[in-house]
């Protein structure tokens, strides 16, 4: 019995002094895992542009910058409003909360909405995987980094869905909190594909 | 005692605050490949700006100064990885290619 009770004592000072694991543990593997991917796949376009520099200062150039922009926009949106359901939770807001998830849904489904639009808009200009070094890197990098975001959107209608049957309270909102860690990870490493495709001509 | 103890935030302000400094960076963001074509500090400045969004989401909506030092670590290591390899590409291009050819 005492064996059982030390560890119950001793966790929150442990919690304390190293600092706290927003959302939990399993969520934080899981994103260590996506930067360690998006890491090589950047190495990927890093070495291709280091061997092809025309290419990429040329390819630019050719895609929709406006494209790239919204979906910026839709990424860091959708962010701040999954943010603030975090915020209204522990405020103890929780209908707040949830209306701040379904925003952050709604838009986060505009960001494959706008991918659909720029994949037609680039099959019309001529653009596919076979159009240079420049665009097999974009449609491998843009591709891998839809699936991440598909994945945040399921994980999304998941966590509503708990939201909606009242899963989640200022005192235990960590399944909340998890989703939002993950999507500012895929929001951030959406960032740094913005700048590699859309911005650097 | 517990004063001290820095406790995840329940603000919007900051929030938001950051939210309009990401959106007036990405609006900002596609105007400077034209208006700075063929300046050689474009690209210094893309990895400051680069940087400095990852930085702002990681600070103020994944709250980085409140977790574990490992996360700490890790996030700052991805938001730096980036802009430095931009850099060294930019700058060390032909060297980088030379190593990284088979």
């Amino acid at each position: 019995m005492t064996s059982l009770a030390i560890p119950l004592n001793e966790a929150p000072t442990e919690t304390v002094s190293k600092g706290r694991v927003p959302g939990n543990k399993g969520i934080w593997v899981g994103i260590c895992c996506e930067f360690v991917e998006f890491i090589v796949l950047f190495v990927v376009y890093f070495v291709a542009r280091a061997h092809f520099p025309d290419a990429f200062e040329q390819g630019a150039d050719r895609l929709s910058r406006l494209s790239g922009t919204v979906i910026t926009l839709l990424m860091v949106t959708s962010s701040f409003f999954i943010a603030c359901s975090v915020a209204t939770m522990r405020a103890g807001q929780q209908r707040r909360s949830l209306y701040w998830l379904i925003a952050g849904l709604i838009v986060s489904l505009g960001y494959p909405i706008a991918k659909y639009f720029e994949i037609q808009w680039n099959l019309a200009n001529g653009i596919n995987g076979e159009s240079g070094i420049f665009f097999t890197v974009y449609y491998y990098l843009t591709f891998n980094h839809l699936v991440h975001a598909t994945w945040g959107i399921l994980g999304i209608l998941w966590v509503l869905a708990r939201h909606l049957f009242g899963g989640y309270s200022p005192e235990d909102y960590a399944g909340l909190e998890a989703l939002a860690c993950y999507w500012h990870a895929t929001d951030i490493i959406w960032l740094v594909i913005f700048s590699f495709f859309y911005v650097l001509a | 005692m517990n004063d001290s103890i820095k406790q995840p935030s329940s603000a919007i302000a900051p929030l938001s605050t950051a939210w309009l400094i990401l959106v007036a960076l990405t609006l900002i963001a596609p105007f400077l490949g034209l208006w700075l074509h063929g300046v050689g500090w474009l690209q210094l400045l893309v990895a400051g700006i680069v940087w400095v969004k990852g930085w702002l989401i990681a600070r103020q909506f994944i709250e980085i100064e409140l977790a574990h030092p490992f996360i700490r670590r890790v996030m700052q290591g991805f938001i730096l990885f980036t802009p430095v390899m931009l850099l060294l590409t930019v700058f060390l291009g032909n060297h980088f290619a030379r190593w990284a050819t088979l």
